[in-house]
């Protein structure tokens, strides 16, 4: 019975989660109307890796604190009835045949030890906790990879009937079309340059179910290990009555590795509370149930290998940081932040990867980074012009951002943000170099002053014929880096205007303008 | 309701719709005895001065007919608010889509290929919501359906167009009126970029000529010239209000050069400055004189 309130429960989450993140997308409105981004807000681990990293309390915690405080009295039930990707995790694991092993019996501790690795390298200012946190990579991994591919997939099979030209067979695969697309679909075909990649990390972390069930929660799950700590002395707890005949049933089921068959060895710290031994236990022996003090069973980690954790987490900052790329001028021009992103070490502290931004990102221009921010930024936010630009009056990608590594900018503050400086390639540009007309980055340039401007000029094409000639030019004051310039300058491949990040209002050293 | 009850209603009104509609079309006969090119109408409503100018010119009726798919084609390039003139005026638009199923027509389709995200564009426009509320069909652009087609040639021997638009048994051009960079003003002919796919950015190149070939392509049944407010400076996108010039003005007509040539003048220009309009000109698509046309003018 508890097992089936348990799948309930787990479904609607996941359900809630789905429709949040089909929600992280745009209607045409200034706000998103929906808090998209309530499950990171709720992640303890989320929370506390960036106290730790931005030494800043951060704004939006309740939720994280009331799973914290439910985690110490009740335990892991997080893990086994909402987490997202462990209910995701627990129906692809159904799909597995056969018992698990049992040779894997220490690998629980390597969770802990990734935890220790976190936490210790966000004590001392490296983020880099969302790589691994699972709401975070469940987020990243739908945004860049399973929804990109869901919805190419949906479109490549109803354009084929479309192009069928069959009228009646058209007609009904547009309408079933129509309705997708009003509810499940997104507005355009998001594209990604670390979708493959990103993908290819789920399909592991989802295909090591088949090695064995909640692989990843047992032996990977930094949340997991940090919940299994706060849970260390949780009330709510199994306990075994004399009617035990051993039958050893419990541990082929147990979700969470917790060694449920020997009563006295129950580690109550990997127990994610799913009940299936008390379902399953054909001598109906096992109960779940609030208990006063029982022993608690240590959670075995071994001083060295804590040690061992400790120091990585320690080494790790300086490694990461001993790169020339974050001095101003060195860095990737082409590394260019969202608006409202704070300054690069800040913006660096906050960001967990979760991909909320690129999710929201109104022309797909916000994209993940590989090294271009070093190994400490991967999959990172940066504008792509060429692929999308910044939206002069959007403001949604502050309005997702979990950690205020993206500051929520109100309009009018965000209309005066540069994320960098637009620059003309006048060996490109078509009127520059080949006396013809076009300054559509004239035409398109949103500042209500614009920020491109062009110079008339006369100039005699090869049969000596005099003409009139628009120069564009960009006034650097009132240029703001939106990139749409760019991203519609017909001169395709290397444009003829482009934007670098030099001139961001973030940067104090990344600047160009004598003011 | 059963289907017999529905026929019923539906029939009776159909009847309602069409007694008045055909009274009102004889006078609009009427009206168009006295061959009005343009109609100029200016008042404080757009949704009166809009009908008004339609009237002058005869009334819908002279243009749409009973189970006509009618195109609707505002500009809603740009994400800004109405306020902003960047994008046509909500209320012209609305008002439009209203009269034309008064008279009788089957779906009236509003759209437009926006040139920054269409999301914002027609939410923030206000003419997504103004034209759904008069019962108006209002799409996003979808790039299946553009269509390579032949054009005049004078630059363009062909291009993909959109073909909603060519389909369409009534096309209505609405465009506001607004300064360009490139081709000094965008008005009507310059709003058939809406419908065009492909990489718009290279019509740049030969502008003029560009403009005419679609434009005599689609040959629209009617041009409703929206300058409720006029955008004067930093056009086509604007974004500050003090480029913004209230003028209260509708004007209509079916010449496509003759109602650019009239928009010209209302930023103290002539059709003679404005490229596409003199090449419109001369490739016979209508007339920039207007001193040889009737213009009708109506205070309301």
């Amino acid at each position: 019975m508890t097992k089936k309130i348990r799948m309930v429960t787990q479904g609607i989450f996941l359900l809630i989660f789905l429709w949040l993140f089909l929600q992280t997308e745009s209607k045409g409105a200034n706000d998103l109307g929906y808090p998209v981004k309530i499950f990171l807000d709720a992640d303890p681990l989320i929370f506390l890796t960036t106290i730790l990293s931005s030494r800043e309390w951060y704004q939006t915690f309740y939720l994280a604190i009331l799973v914290i405080v439910a985690t110490v009295f009740l335990g892991r039930l997080f893990c086994g009835w909402v987490c997202p990707l462990g209910t995701l995790n627990n129906i692809v694991g159904s799909m597995k045949k056969g018992h698990p092993s049992t040779q894997t019996a220490n690998w629980y501790r390597f969770k802990y030890y990734v935890l220790i690795f976190l936490l210790v390298s966000s004590l001392f200012s490296l983020q880099l906790s969302g790589i691994a946190d699972p709401i975070s990579l469940l987020i990243r991994s739908f945004s860049l990879a399973v929804y990109p591919v869901v919805s190419y997939a949906t479109s490549a099979t109803f354009d084929a009937i479309y192009n069928t030209n069959i009228p009646p067979l058209v007609n009904v695969s547009e309408f079933t079309y129509s309705i997708l697309k009003k509810i499940f679909l997104p507005f355009q075909q998001p594209f990604y340059l670390q979708s493959a990649f990103v993908g290819f990390l789920f399909l592991l972390v989802l295909g090591s179910n088949l090695v064995e069930r909640r692989f990843w929660c047992k032996y990977l799950c930094p949340l997991g290990g940090l919940l299994g700590i706060l849970s260390r002395y949780a009330f709510l707890r199994r306990s075994v009555s004399e009617d035990c005949n051993d039958c050893g049933a419990c541990t082929h089921v147990c979700q969470g590795g917790a060694t449920p068959n020997q009563a006295e060895r129950w580690k109550n710290t990997e127990c994610i509370y799913c009940t299936d031994c008390d379902d399953l236990c054909p001598q109906n022996a096992v109960h779940f149930g609030f208990m006063k003090k029982q022993p608690v069973v240590g959670m075995d980690l071994g001083k060295r290998r804590v040690i061992g954790s400790i120091l990585t987490g320690l080494i790790a900052v300086p490694l990461m940081r001993i790169t020339p790329i974050a001095r101003a001028g060195v860095s990737d021009p082409r590394l260019i932040r969202p608006p409202g992103a704070l300054e690069e070490k800040e913006f660096l502290r906050r960001c967990i990867k979760c991909s909320e931004c690129m999710k929201v990102c109104i022309t797909n221009g916000l994209q993940p980074t590989l090294f271009e921010a070093g190994i400490e930024g991967i999959w990172s936010p940066a504008l792509v012009p060429r692929i999308g630009y910044c939206e002069y009056r959007c403001t949604l990608c502050g309005q997702v951002c979990p950690t205020g590594a993206i500051k929520r900018l109100e309009l009018p503050e965000k209309n005066k943000v540069k994320i960098g400086l637009a620059m003309i390639d006048k060996g490109r540009c078509l009127p520059h170099a080949h006396a013809t007309p076009c300054i559509v980055c004239q035409e398109v340039c949103p500042t209500p002053k614009k920020a491109i401007w062009f110079e008339e000029t006369r100039v005699k094409n090869r049969e000596g014929k005099e003409r009139v000639l628009k120069l564009p030019r960009v006034d650097l004051e009132l240029c703001i880096g939106c990139g749409l310039c760019e991203a519609k300058c017909p001169v395709l491949g290397q444009p003829a205007i482009y934007v670098t990040s030099v001139g961001e209002s973030r940067s104090r050293d990344n600047q160009l303008l004598l003011s | 309701m059963n289907r017999r009850d529905f026929l019923k209603t539906a029939i009776a009104a159909g009847v309602a719709l069409t007694i008045p509609g055909s009274t009102e079309g004889l006078l609009g006969h009427l009206d168009a005895a006295e061959k009005v090119d343009i109609a100029v109408a200016h008042g404080i409503s757009p949704q009166a001065i809009t009908k008004a100018a339609i009237d002058s010119l005869g009334g819908i009726k002279r243009f749409i007919g009973k189970g006509d798919i009618v195109v609707v084609k505002p500009n809603i390039g740009w994400d800004r608010m109405p306020e902003y003139a960047a994008t046509t005026n909500p209320e012209v638009v609305s008002t439009v889509v209203k009269l034309c199923y008064e008279v009788g027509a089957k779906q009236v389709k509003v759209f437009d290929r926006s040139v920054v995200d269409p999301r914002r564009c027609y939410k923030q426009s206000g003419i997504a919501d103004a034209a759904v509320a008069t019962g108006g069909i209002v799409s996003f652009i979808d790039d299946r359906k553009f269509r390579e087609v032949k054009l005049p040639g004078i630059v363009l021997k062909s291009w993909p167009l959109y073909t909603e638009a060519m389909e369409a048994d009534k096309v209505i051009n609405i465009p506001i009126a607004k300064t360009h960079g490139l081709s000094t003003l965008t008005l009507g002919m310059k709003n058939w970029m809406g419908i065009m796919g492909g990489s718009r950015g290279r019509i740049h190149q030969k502008i003029d000529g560009s403009l005419v070939d679609v434009a005599m392509f689609i040959k629209p049944t009617l041009v409703v010239l929206d300058a409720v407010r006029i955008l004067t400076g930093n056009g086509p996108q604007g974004g500050s209000l003090s480029d913004v010039k209230k003028l209260n003005t509708v004007i209509v007509g079916t010449d496509q050069v003759a109602v650019d040539a009239y928009g010209a003048t209302l930023f103290g220009l002539k059709g003679a400055d404005i490229g596409y309009i003199i090449a419109g000109h001369k490739a016979g698509l209508g007339t920039m004189d207007l001193s040889k046309l009737k213009i009708k003018r109506v205070n309301i």
